[in-house]
């Protein structure tokens, strides 16, 4: 395996469970994941939120994302445990490395684009700065 | 010729953007046309966040729907990509997929 994969794993937990329970949930993961080779970047618990549809009848959730590095060896035993869970009443996988390169090359051309616009004209004057202090 | 003429007059009239309801009763041989107020382009950021709702809403009419690219103006490629991403949102009921 040559480059590591990021992904952005988001749950969302039953609203009947406890914060304390989803904290639990949330540690067995991360184990889990260290255990199969990968790295959590990030956790971030998002907290109680109102789902924009019922999902399993439900019209609230706990709300969690993780951002994941790794072979992708990892999210797939992580997927199998959330469809076995039924306290995860959601789950969604989002491999966003790529994105994030091609969005970073994006960036990168623009900023260049106009340093070279804005750089032209201060390079210029540098030159001549430079000329003159030569010419002292 | 006289149709090629009132061809231009339209054309014309698109560009200006301009409300055509009164235009319209003027010269009632014509059949009345709809138009829609384009939108000014949105600032589209290099890597969208499918998790920012607050973006992706600016995309989203009240009906739910995603808007057109003919009305967002924005280019083919950002309009994919926002597109993808309120599909994500829409997967983990960030966003509604309909509101009636």
């Amino acid at each position: 395996m040559a480059a590591k994969r990021v992904y952005e794993v988001m749950y969302i937990a039953a609203p009947e469970m406890d914060d304390e329970y989803v904290t639990k949930l949330n540690e067995g993961i991360q184990q889990q994941i260290e255990k199969e080779g990968g790295t959590i970047v990030k956790t971030e618990v998002m907290g109680r939120r109102k789902l924009a549809y019922p999902i399993k009848k439900k019209t609230e959730g706990h709300y969690t994302l993780f951002e994941i590095e790794g072979s992708g060896q990892e999210i797939l035993e992580l997927e199998r445990r959330f469809r076995v869970n039924d306290d995860v009443i959601r789950f969604v996988t989002v491999r966003v490395d790529e994105e994030r390169k091609t969005a970073a090359k994006l960036t990168a051309k623009r900023e260049n684009r106009q340093n070279r616009r804005r750089g032209s004209t201060s390079s210029f004057g540098d030159n001549q700065n430079q000329e003159a202090q030569n010419n002292q | 010729m006289t149709d090629i003429k009132e061809k231009n007059d339209d054309v014309i009239e698109d560009l200006n953007d301009i409300d055509l309801g009164s235009v319209a009763e003027l010269k009632n041989e014509r059949m009345p046309r709809r138009f829609q107020r384009r939108r000014q382009s949105q600032f589209v950021p290099d890597y969208i966040d499918w998790k920012d709702v607050d973006f992706l809403r600016r995309f989203i009419p009240e009906r739910g729907k995603i808007l057109p690219r003919r009305i967002s103006q924005v280019s083919a490629k950002d309009q994919r990509r926002v597109a993808k991403a309120i599909k994500r949102a829409r997967s983990m009921a960030l966003i509604p997929f309909v509101t009636d």
